[in-house]
């Protein structure tokens, strides 16, 4: 296992220099590789130090090994050393740590096996080989050499038997880690479609990945990242979709990250993204397998990360993070209604508010007559300047949001009704705020809930502070012109080296059939074409492909040929 | 991967739709009929015509130059001393008609829309807004471009449309006009090519397509595009209100746009809609102004330093916008200024087309 990651790593890194050179040397520079002028050597995970010093080869004298052990690890709680004699007669040890191990496949799998084995005939073959190939029947076994990867594997969780007067160990993978049952994620419900959701192993979310796709062209790859955690991490695409440049692309960023610690999906992406100082989210992330399969399939890269139950999508476009994958279960004309829904609600979080402001503190001649009479008199008594009003409750809204976020499920509801209900109501009686203004903090930040990802609401959230101010001090030419410092921004933004606004600047049609309107399927016979992808047919023109396994014919079901 | 940096046909046009419908469009009807009186419309298409030339010919050198811009070919055609001088010739009057435009803009803000607040305000944040942006990505621009252009020219039809009905006939014709001489005719046509000499920023871009040789097309048909707002503008407002009414206004087009009326009673007035959607148009062409200036100097100092080359610009563009007194010597200074602009994008590029054929010089090929 380490051997084939170290191949991987080493290969990567060429590529990843040969790359850069070459893009020096094209004199146009490339958004994707900006940032990155020197490339060292120096391996992103160098061996810890306790490693480094015991680089021994196991000794025949089994007393010594023990002692080399011992030192390192006596002190820890859960350090297990098993004397036992090896078919009754070898003196042998058994090492492991048993918060890691499952002492049940310990004690009934391996040291009964071992203890009450028939010692080898034949003397000229090794006990190593001999106990692997005819005692044990474990599947993930290995033989190893040398002290320091036997060290490696005991912090691991592998256990490992060393025998007197062998030069060998064995390595034997029991690991049991603790885990949750999958459950329906939580950020991100559904009214159709699977319930399932990822947990915090990383293998049992690949499994959930492999089953939805059991093909070969289905790929993963593995590597470590974080010096003290080494925290696996994995890339999933299919080999003959995704393009082969943004795959490099990929493992070259998560390469080059050079930390000690990854504790979440978050790590990852905050190393990997483009814009580090942007507001807006440049990295996907869902807790639902059948949306990284979605994306796969349209050529993106997932990440799984080891301890995060959120797999990051790249790249990410502005246009994906008001989809979900709902809105393929379901028909498409309801698919479509919700996402302009959703889009009307995007744009309303943002603007609502400082356009209310300008028009009424700048431009009082926008209302309508007859609502002139109503907006004075809701503000009649108000002490406060309007953009003052909004500001204050919009950060009182801000305050409520995170109040519930933090809160026991139990007590946030008496919070929303406490919070929401009454002070509003109360401060509209005490003419503190009119009551119009409630309106439409409240409109706004309801739209804001409407926007399926959490982070890039939250992005417009934040902006839109920019914008009442702006609005509040320059009236709508400070409002056009903070809607144009956010779209400039965004214009200019890259996930990946895909433009972030995609399908809308640059224009593509092929892809502006799945963005604020999702058309049917049969539209839809292409992979969205920013991602460069391979293999670009989704939907066949024929009926079906010819299968073994069709319902009725071995024809594709077509009845007219003869 | 194709890396991102190209440009698209589709893109280019609307780098020049979005360039040439800007701010002069506000004021524009009432320059020209001026100088012709009812013979506007004709005038216009006559203007739109002579520049369309100067677009094929800018083009025509970019696919003869397909790897430079205006600035490199420049060198290579005339000489290192004289290209160089014209190249701050050009560079110098993107800076003036940047400046100058931006006043006009924040002319219009203060009269229309914000009275009091004071006019370097709007001055500063439009410059603002071209500077933050970074020109080091050719395509960021083009997509910038792109992604305005139907912002800024829907709500321009939505206005044009529903004025159709008050057109009165009797206000467009006689079509030549009452004794329009020739040299009055001329003159209005000059108006209007001074209106749309910014198109000269193509020059900049061409280098960074797709394909440069499919330039002369998308070129036309930008620049096609953008003629028929301009021209469609000034006829309906000369339509609307008739050669007397318009020589008293200062924005025509601006009147008209607070004639319209929504159904539905959602806002009162639909101006202040129109405004927003006009200051997008104003700021993509003060972009390309900017665009050529910043990236032009970058290139004669052969520096890739924009930032530091936009604080000076910014500067600059802020102190020439604050020099005109009034609104009336903004637009003395502005019809000077432009008349160089005409000399810029019709006889200058053809001389370099003709310098460059004799010569026999030519850029790479890709």
């Amino acid at each position: 296992m380490e051997i084939v990651y170290d191949y991987g790593y080493l290969s990567h890194t060429t590529h990843a220099i040969s790359k850069t050179i070459a893009w020096k040397e094209g004199m146009n520079m490339s958004p994707f590789f900006k940032k990155r002028t020197k490339k060292n050597k120096v391996p992103t995970i160098p061996e810890s130090k306790i490693l480094e010093n015991s680089t021994k080869i196991i000794s025949p004298k089994l007393e010594d090994n023990i002692y080399e052990i011992n030192k390192i690890f006596q002190k820890n709680m859960d350090f297990l050393i098993r004397k036992f004699n090896l078919f009754g007669k070898t003196p042998a040890v058994l090492i492991c740590l048993k918060s890691l191990v499952s002492t049940e496949k310990i004690d009934r799998d391996i040291i009964k096996l071992l203890q009450e084995g028939e010692p080898l005939s034949d003397p000229s073959q090794q006990v190593t080989q001999y106990i692997i190939n005819n005692i044990l029947y474990f599947s993930d076994v290995k033989e190893v050499s040398e002290l320091s990867s036997f060290i490696k594997a005991i912090s691991s969780g592998k256990a490992l038997i060393l025998i007197e007067g062998e030069e060998y160990g064995i390595e034997l993978d029991v690991v049991e880690k603790e885990k949750r049952s999958i459950e329906e994620p939580a950020t991100e419900r559904v009214v159709r479609g699977p319930r399932d959701g990822f947990i915090e192993q990383i293998m049992t979310n690949i499994s959930l990945l492999r089953y939805r796709l059991p093909v070969p062209e289905f790929q993963i790859e593995e590597t470590e990242v974080g010096k003290r955690t080494r925290t696996k991490v994995a890339i999933c695409y299919m080999d003959d979709i995704v393009s082969e440049d943004l795959l490099k692309e990929v493992k070259m960023r998560i390469d080059a990250i050079n930390i000690d610690s990854i504790l979440d999906a978050g790590y990852i992406e905050q190393f990997i993204q483009d814009r580090p100082n942007s507001p807006f989210p440049q990295v996907q992330n869902t807790e639902r397998p059948d949306k990284v399969i979605g994306n796969i399939l349209e050529g993106r890269v997932a990440i799984l990360i080891d301890g995060s139950p959120f797999a990051l999508i790249v790249p990410a476009t502005f246009n994906q993070f008001y989809q979900t994958s709902e809105d393929y279960y379901e028909r498409w004309i309801i698919s479509s209604f919700v996402r302009i829904v959703r889009m009307a609600a995007l744009i309303f979080s943002l603007t609502f508010s400082s356009f209310y402001i300008t028009v009424l503190s700048f431009h009082p001649e926008l209302i309508p007559a007859n609502f002139v009479v109503a907006a004075a008199s809701g503000r009649q008594g108000v002490p406060f300047p309007v953009i003052f009003e909004v500001l204050v409750m919009e950060f009182a809204m801000e305050i409520l949001r995170e109040a519930t976020v933090r809160m026991p499920q139990q007590v946030g509801g008496a919070l929303s009704i406490v919070g929401v209900l009454v002070v509003g109501q109360a401060a509209v009686q005490a003419g503190f705020v009119s009551p119009i203004t409630v309106v439409i903090i409240a409109l706004s930040t309801i739209g804001s809930f409407a926007t399926p990802s959490y982070n890039a609401a939250t992005a417009f959230r934040m902006l839109r502070f920019l914008l009442i101010i702006l609005a509040g001090t320059f009236g709508l030419l400070g409002l056009a012109v903070g809607i144009m410092l956010v779209l400039n921004h965004m214009l200019s933004l890259r996930s990946f080296g895909i433009p972030y606004m995609t399908p809308f600047s640059p224009g593509n049609i092929k892809s502006l059939k799945d963005s604020i309107f999702r058309a049917p399927f049969y539209w839809l016979k292409e992979r969205p074409a920013e991602n460069h992808v391979r293999d670009a047919q989704r939907i066949g023109k024929k009926v079906k492909d010819t299968t073994k396994n069709n319902f009725l014919d071995n024809n594709g079901g077509d009845f007219d040929e003869t | 991967m194709k890396h991102s940096d190209s440009i698209s046909s589709i893109q280019f046009a609307s780098i020049v739709t979005g360039t040439m419908v800007g701010i002069s469009l506000l004021g524009l009807p009432r320059f020209v009929v001026q100088e012709v009186g009812n013979a506007a419309p004709i005038a216009s298409l006559f203007g739109i015509l002579c520049s369309l030339v100067g677009v094929v010919v800018v083009t025509m050198l970019g696919k003869k130059f397909p790897k430079q811009t205006i600035i490199s070919y420049n060198k290579i055609v005339l000489g290192k001393f004289l290209g160089n001088f014209f190249n701050i010739i050009l560079i110098v009057f993107f800076l003036l008609l940047m400046g100058l435009e931006t006043r006009q803009f924040a002319e219009v803000m203060v009269g229309a829309l914000l009275p009091s607040t004071p006019i370097q305000v709007s001055i500063f944040l439009i410059i603002f807004l071209c500077s933050v942006i970074s020109f080091q990505n050719v395509s960021s621009f083009a997509f910038i471009h792109f992604f305005y252009l139907p912002l800024s020219i829907i709500p321009l039809f939505l206005v044009l449309i529903p004025s159709f009905r008050d057109i009165e006939i009797y206000h467009l014709l006689p079509i030549f006009g009452h004794n329009v001489s020739i040299n009055d005719f001329l003159n209005g046509s000059l108006r209007i090519g001074q209106a749309i000499s910014n198109f000269l920023v193509i020059a900049m871009i061409i280098p960074y397509m797709k394909n440069p040789n499919k330039s002369v097309k998308s070129g036309v048909w930008g620049f096609l595009l953008g003629g028929l707002i301009v021209f469609s503008l000034i006829t309906i407002t000369l339509g609307v209100f008739g050669e007397v009414t318009i020589l008293e206004m200062f924005w025509p087009a601006l009147v008209l746009g607070r004639m319209v009326q929504v159904p539905g009673e959602v806002l009162a007035r639909i101006d202040a809609i129109l405004i927003i959607s006009w200051i997008f148009a104003v700021f993509t062409s003060l972009l390309s102004y900017f665009f050529f200036s910043v990236r032009g100097i970058a290139e004669m100092l052969n520096t890739e330093k924009h930032r530091v080359i936009k604080i000076i610009g910014f500067l600059a563009v802020f102190c020439i916008a604050l020099i005109p007194q009034n609104i009336y010597e903004m637009y003395d200074y502005i019809l000077k200024i432009t008349t160089v602009g005409v000399l810029l994008i019709i006889p200058y590029p053809l001389l370099i087309l003709m310098i460059a054929k004799l010569r026999k010089k030519k850029g790479d090929t890709i």
